[in-house]
């Protein structure tokens, strides 16, 4: 395609005027810009009342027979906090928040394809999260955040719990959809697959993932729901059902869900890398790809989180097999980021170090992930703190580390500000070592007998020489938990703080060559007054930017 | 902007920090190879052996990559970040890939996990697959909160106290109590120091093959959650010689038959209801609350046990009066509202039983 016929197609696209009032614009917005903020305030709120039950977690583990706590009661909390991490945080912050904020603007879109479901997306989840946190008044759920039944349908609070699960399940679903068809149909002329940013990629992927297996954990819930309301004996075995269905179905999704969980943060680290390490991404296609492979494969090993639920011995056999060759393409894309930062000219701002941070921790939750593979060695990890210990760096070390890069990646380009770099290397540090503090050690209390879900733990240890060690290291990890939650504090200020005091940001604070800093900081309503057209990919460095209608001075000096 | 940079795309340098992390990820497969698991957990099972072996055959290969993907980071970050006085817009190599190296590590760590595939497949048959050898079949039943045990010979079960002898191949079979749905719940079978867990599902029947290798007391822990009891549900495996299995084997049928002549019943009189209360405290309240009967935990509220005009009757169908609930408390009970364990089961004495009849007694509303 020639550039004029490229023009020729952008010349389509006019600008409409923002909405007046400040219901239409802040409330019912259908400004994707504002919708993810809208995700990131009320997943904010979540994460605070998820980590907060995190930490009195850690307060009632901190003796092996603590009273603080009744046996119940420890039990909603761990479930509401696993349940609100993933659902409330992490799936609505990685799609709805930076889905959102960044892939519109990456593609040089005006909007996503379907704004209003966009905003009807959105609003599902905050009834979604308060239906879940309600379920405190009713008894809360307390079989963790699998709810396997029959132990799920004995506190009535599940109901809930169903139901606030179920509605974000949609909104993942319909923002999938949504996701899919704005990158498939309007991404900017002349931006070819290959041609698209690595997050796009990821998105795209991520997108498919939503739309596909969220389905699978609506009728899951469903089930659950109606048995427990309406005593259909869905998992019922006296009446021809079984406990094991709601394994199979919950996990047919919850696996693919693990990726949609940290597929969108490879992106971001795939962004962020290249911006401070000034050089292309190496493989780009390696990474791209061994998203999809990712992604494919994902749908094929669900039961290996099973091995100890009677499945037939040449039942688990391939789904070991394929277990471990998701290690592949994870490791392809692990080798290709640290291959970039060969020979650059890095530059150490707080979204690199958050980004570095991300590759040794989730390195390490690959690897533990792989020992849980094997079948013979995940009946022994099985249900302990190994899986635990395993699961956090997969999902915090990996996950939370990578939304912190994008947060303080693309903050200047949501609020036109930049955040603080002394305070973000403090939270950095903060965080980097109180978490390793905390989880390292509880692979071993796993391997040595600690299962999970326990309230109390001197039972199985009475009597052995490693009831010391293991109360001492508990306290341990509580000590390390609450500076982690600490360090959420340094965020907490530096964001406030920036409001004010932050450095202006100007269009391109990083110096980086993709769409959206090619526009101001926040950019308009409208993202771009004339539609891009993209001439090559986005990680040439050096290079005069690849897009034939935008100015070159964007190509500016880092000012951070 | 677009400097060159003359030089070897790896220099010197390079291959010293990889000669240094070549050297330290050596140390630590030494590390791994030589860690005694057996000081922390003894391998007491024919198959742990084994267990321990793949783990350790996937820390072995888990250690260099954990080591190469830091050290590298650590050393690209020192070596290629820009002092003062560069400028923030000078750019790195063009480079964008190398099929040659991404080759190697899409080939090399492929051939990991296929080796590691059929070290895992080899292993999987040890307990799994049922064998001739199997001296014994017994019936492993999870209740809430505890393990019972049915040995063929004896007319009475055992509760969380599994006796194996050792070097002899036995048959559990594995499976939950309740198949009623609103009591019903997955427990789960694990002996750390066996490297055996297997999930007992309410309907399910699954046999699992151990083959004992040391004497001793170990844990068998309940892994999968099963209410608000779980963190109590442990019991013990006793894997002793022939010899001590067979006395152990005799004693116990001879004291069932005792019991079972004798017909034992317990003195209620005299009991001190404050001395009960604690004891319920400790005791009960993981399943009873002291409130009306309908205030389930998941047996029921006990607070009006012995007045209830609604629930004359126990849920044995006998009237409630103390000589009856002694009898439940002694010898446990299970029906629609769950399974209530028996006084050996939750360390109760004689005398515990009268003082906890005369607390509940003094409870009326």
């Amino acid at each position: 395609m020639t550039i004029s016929e490229l023009q020729r197609e952008a010349s389509h696209a006019h600008i409409h005027p923002p909405p007046q009032g400040f219901v239409s614009r802040y409330v019912i917005s259908f400004d994707h810009k504002v919708i993810a903020v809208q995700y990131f305030i009320t997943s904010g709120l979540f994460f605070v009342l998820a980590g907060l039950l995190a930490e009195l977690i850690r307060v009632q583990l901190l003796q092996s027979h603590n009273t603080l706590l009744s046996a119940q009661t420890f039990a909603n909390a761990y479930s509401v906090h696993g349940s609100a991490m993933v659902w409330l945080v992490i799936i609505p912050v990685l799609t709805g928040g930076f889905g959102n904020l960044a892939m519109p603007l990456m593609i040089g879109a005006r909007d996503v394809a379907f704004p209003w479901l966009n905003m009807f997306s959105f609003w599902l989840f905050p009834p979604a999260g308060i239906l879940v946190f309600l379920s405190f008044l009713y008894g809360a759920p307390q079989a963790g955040w699998t709810e396997y039944p029959p132990v799920s349908l004995h506190t009535p609070g599940t109901a809930f719990w169903c139901a606030g699960i179920f509605l974000i399940g949609v909104s993942s679903t319909i923002t999938g959809i949504n996701f899919m068809v704005t990158i498939i149909k309007m991404r900017a002329p002349g931006m070819t697959w290959t041609r698209m940013p690595l997050f796009v990629w990821a998105t795209l992927v991520t997108a498919f993932l939503s739309a596909i297996a969220t389905a699978n954990l609506s009728a899951a819930l469903a089930g659950l729901f109606i048995q427990l309301v309406f005593h259909v004996p869905f998992y019922d075995p006296a009446h021809g059902g079984s406990p094991v269905l709601w394994q199979h179905v919950f996990w047919f999704y919850s696996h693919p869900a693990v990726y949609i969980m940290i597929l969108p943060v490879f992106g971001i680290v795939s962004e962020v890398l290249p911006t401070f390490v000034r050089r292309p991404i190496f493989g780009y296609r390696a990474i791209a790809y061994s998203s999809v492979a990712i992604a494919l494969v994902s749908f094929m090993v669900w039961a290996h989180h099973m091995f100890t639920s009677g499945l037939a011995q040449w039942v688990q056999l391939p789904f070991m097999i394929l277990t471990m060759a998701v290690g592949i393409p994870t490791g392809i894309k692990i080798f290709s980021w640290v291959a970039t930062l060969w020979d650059g000219r890095i530059r150490f701002t707080t979204p690199l170090l958050f980004a570095l941070g991300f590759l040794p921790m989730f390195t390490f939750g690959g690897i533990t992930g792989v020992m849980l593979a094997s079948v013979p060695a995940d009946i022994h990890e099985h249900a302990t703190y190994f899986v635990i210990a395993h699961l956090h760096y997969v999902l915090f070390g990996g996950s939370v580390f990578g939304l912190f890069a994008g947060l303080y990646y693309w903050w200047p380009k949501m609020t036109g500000r930049l955040l603080d770099e002394r305070l973000g290397k403090l939270h950095f540090w903060l965080m980097f070592i109180s978490f390793n503090a905390a989880f390292l050690p509880m692979h071993w209390l796993g391997l040595l007998g600690m299962q999970r879900r326990v309230a109390f733990y001197d039972n199985q240890f009475e009597g052995t020489k490693l009831l010391h060690l293991v109360t001492d290291t508990n306290v341990w990890a509580s000590f390390w938990a609450f500076v982690l939650g600490a360090s959420m504090l340094v965020f907490a200020y530096n964001a406030v703080r920036s409001a004010t005091h932050g450095k202006i940001a100007g269009p391109n604070p990083w110096g980086a060559r993709t769409l959206e800093w090619m526009t101001s900081s926040p950019p308009p309503y409208y993202n771009f007054a004339e539609i891009p057209l993209v001439l090559h990919g986005p990680y040439d460095y050096g290079k005069p930017l690849p897009y034939a209608n935008i100015s070159q001075d964007l190509a500016t000096e880092p000012i951070a | 902007m677009n400097e060159t940079r003359k030089q070897p795309l790896l220099d010197s340098t390079f291959w010293s920090v990889t000669v240094l992390l070549t050297v330290i990820s050596g140390l630590l497969m030494w590390g791994v190879v030589i860690f005694p698991i057996e000081d922390w957990l003894p391998e007491a099972s024919s198959v742990a052996a084994h267990i321990d072996f793949l783990f350790r055959f996937m820390a072995f290969f888990g250690v260099p990559i954990l080591v190469y993907v830091s050290g590298y980071i650590i050393y690209f970050a020192w070596r290629y970040h820009i002092r003062k006085g560069d400028s923030r817009l000078a750019v790195g190599s063009p480079i964008h890939d190398h099929p040659g190296l991404e080759a190697a590590w899409t080939i090399v760590p492929s051939i990991i996990m296929l080796i590691l595939g059929v070290l895992s497949y080899i292993v999987m048959p040890k307990y799994y697959l049922a064998s001739a050898s199997s001296v014994a079949t017994i019936e492993g039943i999870g209740h809430t909160f505890y393990f019972e045990f049915r040995y063929p010979g004896l007319a009475q079960s055992v509760d969380n106290d599994l006796h194996l002898p050792v070097n002899k191949e036995v048959t559990i079979y594995l499976t939950s109590d309740e198949v009623d749905i609103r009591n019903a719940v997955i427990h789960s079978f694990w002996v750390p120091e066996f490297r055996v867990k297997q999930d007992m599902i309410p309907g399910m029947i699954v046999p699992i093959h151990i083959t004992p290798v040391k004497e001793g007391t170990f844990r068998i822990i309940c892994t999968e959650f099963c209410g608000v009891g779980h963190s109590d549900m442990v019991g013990r495996v006793v894997v002793q010689s022939q010899a001590d299995f067979d006395t152990w084997f005799k004693t116990e049928q001879h004291m069932q038959t005792q019991g079972a002549t004798k017909g034992v019943t317990i003195s209620i009189t005299g009991g001190n209801a404050t001395a009960g209360g604690q004891l319920f405290a400790a005791k009960c309240t993981t399943c009873h609350s002291t409130g009306a009967f309908d205030e389930r935990k998941v047996g029921p509220g006990l607070g009006n046990l012995f007045h209830d005009t609604n629930h004359p009757k126990l849920v044995t169908g006998k009237p409630a009066n103390p000589d009856d609930v002694a009898d439940i408390i002694e010898h446990g009970f299970s029906g629609d509202l769950g399974t209530m364990p028996n006084m050996q089961v939750n360390q109760l004495t004689d005398k515990d039983i009268a003082n906890l009849i005369a607390y509940l007694e003094s409870l009326h509303k």
